[in-house]
């Protein structure tokens, strides 16, 4: 058996019935062995894209992703892609072609050390230097990704290497241990903090879905009662409508999730890692509040903010044995009620579209039942802010990198996840343009995604804030040139509607949610539009800047 | 504040230069290394002086812990910047 062929081999023992790359020289007898070996091929335009498919089928399907590339550019193209894993936990194996172990180190054609340069953002990877080791490697690989806290691990792969005979293999490695226990003390000393606490957060975070912990979850909070903010990544720990839920935190958070956690005075956190984005000035973050630190990674637990109790291991377990009810009703009444009074308003003035009405009415006309991918920007934080989401792999979004790019391949691959529950990719006019090239892929596997392309001619952003923090000197944002979106969709055999009045909403909610194929909806909105509220860079959270409706 | 973090590696292709990494990217100055293998030659024994302005060492430690290639990790002892300057 070839090289090539022992690492299909061991990827479909794991049960990989599908990979996303894009083919060249050095990954060739790969590519080779590809046919007819039972494992499909979704050819990408830009293996970029290829490693955002392989993170969105794997947020989706709880598995890892795989993709592939050739050496050289083929291989330097996926590190946004594992980069991204990397930062928002999501396992994934990145295979890249490389050439020939002689020619290795002689600056020969295409070659680059992937392995070096990918070093600080994958959680493990390997140079292949032995035939008799693809198994093992292949199985190791996929017991680190996939354990613990996630990630990627990356396997460097010489084309001879590839394409050379296997006589035996080497040992193959033992099954991964499962996830540390919480202790039993620790638990019972977070249980008693909990009892007697008055004012109680509960702080989701992406673990919680990651870690697919969200029953267990959700049984807590049933249990508890305690009033729950979540991060970006944390959308979906519980349904957004679900009473309890206060909204999104940090930055763009909700008003009464950031007032809640400045007055705690006891934070539940799970699976989340005190990111800047979340907590502003960490030095002021809940600054009267004890912290239960419950998460998978050991090393996530005291690096911002010293825990109180600190629960390393399997969240679902920890948990399970923290069901203890305070008795917190004037609290939970002044979180709710804060709820109420800072509840979203959608009574924009004009007739332009006020995009976070056009993406409340989306997701409530499909009742939360899609998979939602986004871009980054200003419209990611509509999404975050204003749309119904039901659990988090139906949320995909670049929280730790912020990649630009990622949303159109990550529902590409959260289709071939689950094929059955539709994919609405949300998009900005700067967003789409990174990986626009994968409407090609749309058309070429006759994908029924949806985008819709909310367009403020600008990197909205970026001109939000040289608006606000840079004295509105407004510099290199303008993108009044863009070409014709909908004409753009058409020439790549994807069918396009064009809107700029509220009147038409209904006519683009029904597209989205009705169209046989793929379909993009070009929004036009009004160009000075913000996101509010916003934290300033260097305050708490306790400073929410607002703004008009636009 | 100076420490000394002593560590057991597998003998695996980057688990030195994936280690070191690590440690300079969390914030942290590789002032000193010592390396040698053990009686197995399958293990690298790594002695590193490292400084940190601040940052805890505790969670460095489980930063550390988490490679795949690393055995074992352990904190040797605590020199105050200071007190060197003194000597």
């Amino acid at each position: 058996m070839k090289g090539a062929a022992a690492l299909l081999g061991a990827l479909r023992e794991r049960g990989v019935d599908t990979v996303f790359g894009y083919p060249g020289g050095a990954i060739m007898p790969v590519y080779d062995a590809l046919l007819g070996s039972g494992i499909r091929h979704v050819l990408v335009r830009h293996e970029q894209a290829a490693a955002f498919a392989a993170d969105g089928y794997a947020r989706v399907s709880g598995r890892p992703g795989v993709c592939i590339a050739t050496s050289g550019p083929g291989a330097t193209n996926l590190i946004t892609g594992i980069a991204n894993a990397y930062l928002d936990s999501v396992p994934l194996i990145a295979i890249t072609g490389q050439v020939a172990t002689p020619l290795m180190g002689t600056d020969a054609f295409q070659e680059v050390d992937i392995f070096g340069m990918t070093l600080p953002i994958v959680k493990h990877s390997y140079i292949v230097r032995h035939i008799e080791d693809i198994p093992r490697i292949v199985h190791e690989a996929w017991n680190i990704a996939s354990s613990g806290r996630p990630g990627p691990v990356l396997i460097d792969l010489p084309k001879n290497i590839a394409a050379g005979e296997a006589h035996g293999v080497t040992r193959l490695v033992e099954p991964q241990p499962p996830d540390r226990q919480p202790d039993a003390i620790w638990l019972s000393r977070a249980a008693a903090l909990i009892a007697a606490a008055e004012r109680p957060v509960i702080y989701a975070g992406g673990g919680i879905g990651i870690g697919r912990a969200v029953a267990a979850f959700r049984e807590f909070v049933a249990a508890t009662g305690i009033p729950v903010v979540s991060t970006l990544k944390g959308l979906g720990a519980v349904p957004t409508d679900e009473p309890l839920f206060l909204g999104m935190m940090g930055m763009h958070g909700t008003r009464a999730s950031n007032c809640a956690v400045q007055e705690s005075d006891l934070l539940i956190v799970v699976g989340a890692r005190f990111d800047d984005r979340a907590t502003g000035k960490l030095d002021g973050f809940a600054p009267h509040a004890r912290v239960i630190h419950l998460d998978v990674d050991p090393a996530e637990i005291g690096k911002l903010r010293r825990a109180d109790v600190a629960l390393a291991g399997n969240l679902a377990a920890s948990l399970a044995a923290l069901h203890v009810r305070p008795d917190i009703r004037p609290w939970r009444d002044h979180c709710l009620e804060l709820k109420r009074l800072h509840a979203w308003r959608y009574d924009a003035p004009g007739d332009g579209i006020y995009a976070p009405e056009l993406l409340r009415r989306l997701s409530v006309a499909a009742d939360g039942d899609l998979t939602l991918t986004c871009d980054v920007g200003q419209h990611q934080m509509w999404v975050a802010q204003h749309c119904l989401i039901r659990s988090p792999e139906r949320h995909l979004t670049s929280g730790g990198l912020g990649a630009m790019g990622y949303g159109l391949p990550a529902a590409i691959g959260a289709h071939f996840a689950d094929p059955t529950r539709p994919a609405v990719s949300v998009s900005g006019d700067g967003s789409i343009m990174i990986n626009i090239q994968e409407l090609a892929t749309l058309r070429r596997y006759g994908l029924p995604i949806k985008i819709l392309l909310i367009d403020n001619q600008s990197l909205g952003m970026v001109r939000q804030w040289q608006e606000l923090f840079f004295e509105r000197r407004f510099s290199e944002v303008d993108l009044s040139d863009n070409p014709d979106f909908a004409e753009v969709a058409r020439s790549f055999g994807v069918d396009a509607l064009t809107i700029d009045a509220r009147g038409q909403i209904d006519e683009a909610v029904d597209a989205l949610l009705h169209h046989p194929g793929a379909l993009l909806v070009h929004c036009r909105i009004d160009p000075a539009a913000n996101v509010w509220p916003l934290v300033p860079p260097g305050h708490t959270n306790a400073t929410m800047l607002e703004g008009a409706m636009r | 504040m100076k420490r000394t973090i002593e560590l057991r590696l597998a003998r695996a292709e980057g688990a030195i230069v994936r280690t070191i990494g690590l440690i300079e990217r969390r914030g942290f100055a590789v002032m000193a290394i010592d390396t040698r293998s053990d009686a197995s030659s399958e293990t690298l024994v790594l002695r590193l002086e490292v400084a940190s302005q601040g940052r805890p060492y505790d969670v460095l430690i489980r930063q550390i812990l988490k490679l795949f290639d690393v055995r074992a990790v352990q904190l040797i002892e605590s020199q105050p910047a200071d007190a060197r300057a003194a000597c």
